[in-house]
């Protein structure tokens, strides 16, 4: 039940997409972002798939599962196709009342709909493939000139380095307790809304209890471990940009000028 | 033999399936649970006590197999879960984790309340299921949160005695317990035992507990059954024991060094007070002789 949750988990690994640097892979997410926005004609949706496509192929993501963590965006995925469905300009194909369908409409509701699939997919690739302790360390890197400006860069990235280690703990306590109070009679799926409101109580208040001690005692050890933010703290296994790590970017940049160069002959 | 009450055939329970996660915990258990029987269940960590229970009341369900309470598949129907719900009473480890009501009074209450008793009825159960744990009244109206942890524990698995099940499970009820709070809580289980008739399953991994109380035992490895039987049955197999890394009570380790030294012990002295009687019968002979 809980433990389907797939969104933002890591599936381990060893291929060339999993032990690049996730400083590289950020970085790719972004260009991958950036072109998909770019581009407009279905000669650079298809370059986009064609790389989407290769990069599941190469990290070897069960599709299926793929697709599962796609399963609560449905619901905006349809609303965005039908509202650019309604929404195109030109002459009507079909129409009823208000609502008129075009052939700029049917084009640009299917062009939204792969849009944000093949974004969602992608940013699935980064969190599947990235392990979240390498992902923040990533992003404390990558953030790292803010220090500069006062951002406390270490921070945030501890504070979400442990945020992401606690989501499956939580996960797992939630359904522990769940468990629990279910083999005692409970029942969270009948009755109006006050009620399932009402029956959340003996799940929330344990788990707001059990929080807290973890925190202090997560807290408690840290500082017993002489933790005193990140100033001279050195790292175990220091990342280094390899080869891969070049011509993935390399990749990366190329796929976008060619679908910026096609945006620009209105392709 | 008294007749099964709960019973499991050909159990199996894979979790993910057809993800790289994909772990089979529990496979092809058939066990039984008899009327009145206190039952073991052994296994170090990881081997699917947990797993194994979460099936006793249809928490968890099987991937293949059945489960039957009185003959009846418990994950039939809506009725079959919730009847098992409330005659197979499942206390996790650490229970005192999911307290969650203003008093104790109320938290005991909350099993009894889902089961939809009057209240005269509720609070009837309360009082009782709070005496069989040794909590005093002046406590029900505490906050859960102000108690000890023995005492927290205590009134958790008040919780679940207070909906009267026939079988009451209970996984590590003394895990993370001083000795005296070990003995509390044993003595509790054992009252309710007596007094109801209740079958009684207690999971663990302490060998020298199991030894002192059950009836019956099994020991799961690996997800299966490796033994079942009685206690000097199942402690007789020591080296096997040891090979699945559980360890044999401390009274069976000595009986064996004793009878190495050709002392002539009976199988069967598995615990302090079998083994003191075993010596006095065996001194007694001698002086007789």
């Amino acid at each position: 039940m809980l433990k389907d949750i797939t969104l933002g988990q890591y599936f381990p690994g060893n291929t060339v997409v999993h032990r690049m640097d996730p400083r590289t892979k950020i970085l790719l997410v972004i260009i991958y972002i950036a072109a998909l926005f770019v581009a407009k004609s279905w000669i650079s949706y298809a370059v986009m798939l064609v790389c989407l496509t290769a990069a599941i192929a190469v990290s070897r993501i069960n599709l299926k599962v793929m697709l599962k963590g796609m399963k609560p965006l449905i619901f905006i995925i349809v609303l965005t196709a039908l509202l650019n469905l309604f929404y195109g300009s030109g002459e009507p194909i079909a129409e009823f009342w208000i609502f008129k369908i075009t052939r700029d409409g049917i084009t640009r509701a299917i062009f939204m709909a792969s849009r944000i699939v093949m974004l969602v997919m992608g940013t699935f690739m980064l969190t599947y493939t990235t392990s979240p302790i390498m992902l923040t360390y990533g992003l404390e890197l990558l953030l790292g000139p803010l220090k500069k400006l006062k951002v406390p860069v270490h921070e945030l990235a501890m504070v979400m380095s442990m945020a992401l280690r606690l989501i499956p703990t939580l996960i797992e306590e939630t359904d522990k307790i769940m468990s629990a109070q279910k083999a005692r009679g409970a029942q969270f799926d009948t009755g109006n809304l006050i009620e399932k409101a009402k029956a959340m109580l003996p799940i929330l208040v344990p788990l707001f209890i059990s929080s807290f001690r973890r925190a202090d005692e997560l807290a408690t050890a840290m500082e017993a471990r002489c933790y005193h933010g990140g100033e001279g703290r050195t790292r175990l296994n220091v990342l280094k940009f390899a080869a891969r790590d070049y011509m993935g970017l390399g990749l990366g940049l190329t796929v976008l000028a060619v679908v910026i160069v096609l945006a620009r002959f209105g392709l | 033999m008294k007749e099964p009450i709960l019973k499991t055939e050909e159990l199996t329970h894979i979790y993910s399936p057809g993800t790289p996660f994909e772990m089979t915990a529990v496979e092809n258990v058939s066990i039984e649970i008899r009327k009145g029987e206190i039952l073991g269940i052994i296994g170090h960590t990881g081997s699917g006590k947990s797993t194994l229970i979460q099936h006793l009341n249809a928490l968890v369900k099987p991937s293949s197999g059945r489960v039957l309470l009185e003959g009846r598949d418990i994950n039939e129907s809506k009725d079959s879960v919730r009847d098992a719900r409330a005659k197979v009473g499942l206390v996790f480890q650490y229970p005192e984790y999911q307290l969650f009501e203003e008093t104790v009074y109320k938290d005991i209450a909350f099993g009894p309340k889902n089961m939809k008793l009057s209240e005269d009825e509720i609070d009837g159960r309360v009082r009782r299921a709070a005496r069989f744990v040794g909590v005093e009244e002046e406590l029900l109206d505490r906050s859960p949160f102000d108690l000890s942890g023995g005492q927290k524990r205590r009134v958790a698995i008040a919780g679940v005695i207070a909906m009267m099940p026939e079988v009451l499970v209970l996984d590590e009820p003394m895990a993370g317990l001083d000795p005296q709070g070990r003995e509390e809580i044993m003595k509790n289980i054992l009252a309710y035992h007596d007094e109801t008739g209740a079958a009684i399953v207690i999971v663990t991994h302490s060998m020298d507990e199991a030894a002192s109380y059950a009836d019956r035992m099994i020991v799961l490895n690996h997800g299966r059954v490796a033994m079942e039987g009685a206690p000097e049955e199942v402690f007789s197999r020591g080296e096997e024991l040891r090979g699945m890394g559980l360890a044999t009570p401390v009274m069976t380790d000595v009986a064996d060094k004793l009878r190495k030294l050709g002392v002539e012990l009976p199988a069967s002295v598995y615990t302090v007070e079998q083994m003191v009687s075993a010596l006095t019968a065996l001194e007694r002979g001698r002086r007789g002789a």
